[in-house]
């Protein structure tokens, strides 16, 4: 692994958490860093809503299909499994976890997943979601790659709280509820994207947030201005095609 | 796995159920108010909406709530017009606290005049489509616990689906148990986005859209998005009657 890339990340991630950040855009931050530095090919974050289900709020690729995959895991897989028990679970090889996750294990066959490794989010007793993995190639993730993942999990736990915890259960559903329904404007904001310049949800999340990068805004903010049409979605375009596609 | 989700939601209709045979009236969001007042240990609950651009009293439960809407919009700051132009909760356990008093210089002072010592702001909303705003307050300072905290929110979730229900004039006892809502479906909020722009509506239109005519073709929501996201599905604007 590269130390001074994982020392610039903790930096960098340092540097969101000031006053005004955005927690999505911190966390998609932290999913694209995940990505580069732990060498894995896909990384999502999860979040637990009121209702104890799991819900993603950001991922190194928008995929429609990888969305699915994150979902499905209300239902079972290694996600579900480490919300649940607050440990972490690691399948070395998906081609041997049929058995235990049936529906997990053959959608992220299909999508060409080999391995996956769920860290859960842990504020002191409470687990509060998980880090998902995904790697391309069999094998267990290297110690030094697994110790990066759990201290990029507690910035993750942290940056949700900001500076400002004085009661951990108020302020933590505070952020978690605005982080929860951020999301959900995103989903809008993609959709809106999507149809009016006809392009796939990958791309119009691309758009959106190569709009945000160039404009150095929040990503959900930018969601909320493209829906009230104080942003133009014909802004948007050249943003998309400006923005290379994310790794997977 | 067990969901503490429909359970939880369940349970907390189920107060509102007995509140309303209790009440010899139907479920409406005034017995949802009351029913939260009996249940979190709060003195008073208060539902918002916003037609206007600033909160109006849909229900309270007493006066004292009818004065803080009154109050933020009069200073025109507070925590519900916080949260109605936010994305997630206001959870105040101290309005005198000095935090409170600087986040609100002018309600928070006239809040604690008035008699309130702490008010929790819990937003009735579907990403971008804002409903309401389910406000409780009380007149002793102190946090909601954890298990008063989870149940305010399923309060919120049902007072929303209530409003919405009620909007698309539904009976939202169906739509409890089977979770029909299926918010947690990212492919229903793309969907409505797309058939915002299919449609050239708001969000809240496209939502409504796609709600009756999943209830009219009796196909579950996220069977519908998944057709309208992968595009098999268009909606025409010459074909919707709102």
């Amino acid at each position: 692994m590269n130390s001074e890339r994982l020392v610039e990340t903790f930096v960098e991630l340092a540097d969101t958490l000031v006053d005004d950040f955005d927690v999505i855009d911190f966390l998609h931050m932290l999913a694209d860093r995940c990505v580069e530095l732990l060498d894995v090919d896909a990384a999502g974050l999860l979040l637990a809503d009121q209702k104890g289900r799991l819900q993603l709020i950001a991922t190194s690729n928008e995929q429609a299909r990888l969305l699915e995959l994150f979902q499905l895991q209300n239902d079972e897989g290694p996600c579900l499994d480490a919300f649940a028990t607050g440990a972490r679970v690691s399948h070395a090889d998906l081609a041997n976890a049929g058995q235990r996750w049936p529906r997990f294990t053959a959608a992220a066959t299909e999508m060409g997943f080999a391995a996956v490794d769920a860290v859960p989010m842990r504020l002191r007793s409470e687990v509060i979601g998980a880090l998902n993995l995904f790697r391309n190639q069999t094998g267990e993730l290297d110690a030094g790659a697994l110790r990066t993942a759990t201290a990029l999990v507690d910035v993750a736990t942290i940056g949700l709280l900001q500076h400002r915890s004085i009661n951990h259960h108020q302020v933590l559903t505070e952020q978690l509820q605005a982080a929860l329904n951020s999301r959900v404007v995103i989903e809008q904001a993609k959709g809106l994207v999507a149809e009016r310049l006809q392009v796939d949800m990958d791309t119009a999340f691309a758009a959106l947030r190569g709009y945000t990068r160039g404009h150095n805004l929040k990503l959900s903010r930018v969601a909320h201005e493209v829906i009230a049409g104080t942003i133009n979605t014909t802004e948007l375009l050249s943003a998309a095609t400006k923005t290379k596609p994310l790794r997977r | 796995m067990v969901r503490p989700t429909t359970s939880r939601l369940t349970r907390v209709f189920g107060w509102i159920a007995d509140k309303a045979i209790e009440r010899d009236e139907p479920v409406s969001v005034g017995v949802l108010c009351q029913t939260a007042v009996a249940r979190l240990d709060v003195h008073g609950a208060v539902l918002t909406m916003d037609t206007s651009g600033w909160p109006e009293v849909r229900d309270a439960t007493d006066a004292l709530g009818e004065r803080l809407t009154e109050l933020q919009v009069t200073v025109g700051e507070g925590p519900a017009v916080d949260v109605w132009h936010g994305d997630g909760p206001a959870l105040v356990a101290d309005l005198d606290a000095p935090s409170s008093q600087a986040r609100w210089p002018m309600f928070a002072p006239l809040a604690v005049e008035a008699g309130a010592a702490a008010l929790f702001a819990l937003p009735l909303c579907v990403g971008a489509i804002r409903v309401g705003v389910l406000s409780l307050h009380r007149t002793e300072t102190g946090h909601l616990d954890a298990a008063a905290l989870t149940d305010s929110l399923a309060f919120a979730e049902l007072a929303l689906r209530l409003l919405l229900d009620e909007q698309a004039g539904r009976d939202t006892a169906d739509s409890i148990a089977d979770d029909v809502l299926s918010l947690h479906h990212p492919q229903v909020h793309q969907a409505t986005g797309m058939v915002a722009a299919q449609l050239d509506v708001s969000m809240a239109d496209a939502f409504a859209h796609l709600r009756a005519r999943s209830f009219v073709e009796q196909t579950p929501l996220s069977g519908l998005a998944a057709d309208v996201v992968t595009r098999r599905r268009r909606f025409d604007r010459d074909e919707e009657r709102p």
